[in-house]
């Protein structure tokens, strides 16, 4: 099976067989001498590579892991070829719509914008307070407020709509 | 000596105070909220009181409900740990009014230095130096403006009643002020409730140092030295250190004398610290905080006090039973502060579950944590895991620790500032001393990684096979539900 894997930005091509009940990996087209022990259901794993030994992390889902390797954080996105495509498509319809998405948890304090406002890049749109600190979120382009998702006192997830930008 | 003590607070402080406490011989209460009902302090306490809420200010603010705790389960005095009650002279008026005593500073010690714009005028007064600033809190943004212009950009906007870095902004030019002060009104207001600002001139290239000093009832002060805290991330602290590459004996002598004058100052009783901004070889008095710090164990690794301990000796009228001459300092100690956070990300929350935990040991390491497997970190409280301290006989070696620490740690479930520590260790320039408060903005933390890639990309691909395998055998969903489904079609029995 072929796997698109994205390590901290850079994508890598992963080829998994199965031969004879043996994993075999390759990597960009080199294949790796490679020994991997899961320490526990929760995400220990022992790597043996070329004799080198690495105590890896490795927490997530299919789609994206957390991976640490002695301190270092890795984020790392995994998409098989059927994935990569439907995700091509979703990313087209993203680009489309101006929707400013959530970048942390928090409760909304206060909005700064109303329906139909013209603003500009950097204008800031909303105030976000989590853990104590309060952030504003600020417009990424010029744009005329089409929408507000959220209001005053709400509690927003990562990901989650606050603001619909249109094109002035 | 106290039999019963109650902990007015939470997370890896409140199970700190206990572990003192304990070897004291000491029995301590814990209170919990709702999200805090499996947390650490609550299962390491004796007696754990339930306060019924989820946010802080239903919880761990709520003076009738603590005190009420502390009535019901005998609680002879109270610790309030640092954050929360620690520096509300109301809470610790009303402790002692309740007959118990309050193991911290005098209220009005609390008051004098817990209003940013009194203290600065009293440590004018009493002949320390301050940062050139707004000696009264401005009304609003136009004033702010005004007064700005005066003391020339770039300020800052702070918090009158402010600390832990909340309700601060740096402005670097008029246009940026109405939308500073804003915010940081705002959380001024939301975090103190008191959304009063003052502006203060903003050094270039400061470092951040405090003086720990410890003052009993029977009118005995010392000074514990300094502690470097320049290491900073949104103006809170990320690393600090003990001793300050800046401190020689000499400048501790001589900056653990102003520190211990301006402590004088107010009357002050028990473990406190001074804070100082240093620029250019030069000392200003930044703020007195009057409580426990988050960074005291590095200062307990160097002295090798332990300073919960003489806080409740203090708190019980013992005298100090030291002197000046009898603080040594050995070594050195770094303490790391694992928030829930994304480096990568601008420091943003990370919230998540704790689903995975590798912990670090060895020669020369101290963990103070509030962190367990099947920890919920949401938003409603500090993002504060755990602290990891390093001691070894010189700097260079408590760096090397702190490294080999930090590759054996792992926090899974979310992200931690780990990374960005370090990234912070490994630079050569922190290596040789040469840092100010905005070192960590000087790093490009989201372009690190550790050049091992091809062996990252491999595993996790690995591990999704397995993931998939595990699935998709007797523990997934599918099964379930097929049992399920023909339990139903069998029907209720009769």
């Amino acid at each position: 099976v072929k796997y698109f894997v994205t390590v901290n930005g850079r994508e890598h091509e992963v080829l998994l067989s199965e031969r004879a009940g043996t994993l075999e990996v390759e990597v960009d087209g080199k294949p790796l001498d490679l020994r991997y022990e899961e320490v526990d259901e929760l995400g220990q794993v022992v790597v043996l590579r070329d004799g080198r030994s690495y105590a890896l992390s490795i927490e997530g889902d299919e789609a994206r892991a957390a991976v640490t390797l002695a301190g270092h954080f890795h984020d790392v996105r995994l998409e098989d070829e059927r994935e990569r495509a439907a995700h091509a498509a979703e990313r087209a319809t993203d680009r489309a719509s101006g929707d400013v998405l959530g970048v942390m948890p928090g409760v909304v304090v206060a909005i700064l914008v109303k329906k139909g406002d013209a603003v500009e890049a950097g204008q800031p749109l909303l105030i976000l307070s989590a853990m104590k600190m309060q952030n504003e979120i600020a417009a990424p382009a010029s744009g005329t407020v089409a929408d507000l998702h959220v209001v005053a006192g709400q509690a927003v997830a990562v990901g989650a709509r606050l603001v619909t930008l249109t094109d002035s | 000596m106290f039999r019963r003590i109650l902990i007015a607070n939470r997370g890896e402080i409140a199970l700190r105070i206990v572990r003192t406490a304990r070897e004291m011989g000491i029995e301590c209460i814990a209170v919990f909220s709702e999200p805090d009902a499996r947390a650490l302090h609550t299962r390491m306490a004796h007696v754990a009181v339930p306060l019924g809420g989820r946010l802080p200010a239903d919880t761990y603010l709520r003076i009738d409900k603590i005190l009420d705790a502390a009535r019901r389960f005998g609680a002879e005095a109270v610790h309030p740990g640092y954050g929360f009650l620690s520096e509300n002279a109301k809470f610790a008026r009303a402790v002692r009014d309740a007959g118990l005593v309050w193991i911290g500073p005098p209220p009005e010690a609390i008051e004098a230095m817990g209003d940013k714009v009194r203290s600065r005028r009293a440590m004018q007064k009493a002949g320390v130096r301050v940062v050139p600033g707004s000696l009264d809190s401005v009304e609003d943004a136009a004033a702010a403006k005004k007064e700005a212009a005066e003391i020339g950009y770039p300020i800052a906007l702070k918090a009158a009643a402010g600390g832990g870095g909340k309700g601060i902004r740096v402005v670097r030019d008029a246009a940026q002020i109405a939308s500073a002060f804003r915010t940081a009104s705002g959380e001024a207001a939301s975090a103190f409730g008191d959304g009063r600002l003052y502006l203060e001139r903003f050094l270039e290239s400061p470092r951040h140092v405090e003086i720990q000093v410890l003052f009993d009832r029977h009118g005995n002060g010392v000074h514990l030295g300094e502690r470097e805290c320049s290491i900073q991330r949104r103006h809170q602290k990320l690393l600090e250190e003990c001793p300050s590459v800046v401190f020689d004996a000499a400048t501790r002598e001589r900056i653990g004398a102003v520190a211990l004058q301006a402590a004088r100052a107010v009357g002050y009783e028990n473990a406190g610290t001074v804070e100082l901004l240093h620029s250019k070889d030069e000392f200003f008095f930044l703020e007195m905080n009057t409580r426990l710090q988050v960074e005291h164990p590095v200062t307990e690794m160097v002295t090798g006090r332990d300073l919960v301990r003489e806080q409740i000796r203090i708190a019980a009228g013992e005298e100090l039973g030291f002197a000046q001459a009898d603080v040594e300092w050995r070594g050195h100690a770094i303490e790391v502060r694992l928030n829930a956070e994304d480096p990568a990300n601008g420091f943003l929350p990370s919230t998540g579950v704790v689903g995975n935990l590798r912990l670090p040991g060895g020669p020369g390491i101290r963990l103070d944590l509030g962190l367990y497997r099947g920890m919920e970190v949401g938003v409603d409280y500090d993002p504060l895991l755990a602290k990891l301290v390093a001691w070894a006989e010189t700097r260079d070696l408590a760096i090397a620790r702190m490294i080999r620490a930090l590759q054996e740690l792992d926090v899974g479930g979310v992200r931690t500032s780990a990374p960005a520590a370090l990234a912070v260790l490994e630079d050569p320039r922190f290596r040789r001393g040469e840092f100010d408060t905005h070192f960590l903005e000087t790093i490009d933390l989201s372009a690190r990684h550790g050049g091992e890639d091809e062996t990252v990309a491999a595993a996790a691909v690995i591990w999704r096979h397995r993931l998939a395998g595990r699935r998709a055998l007797g523990t997934s969903p599918a099964s379930q539900s097929s049992w399920l489904a023909r339990s139903r079609a069998e029907g209720p029995r009769p």
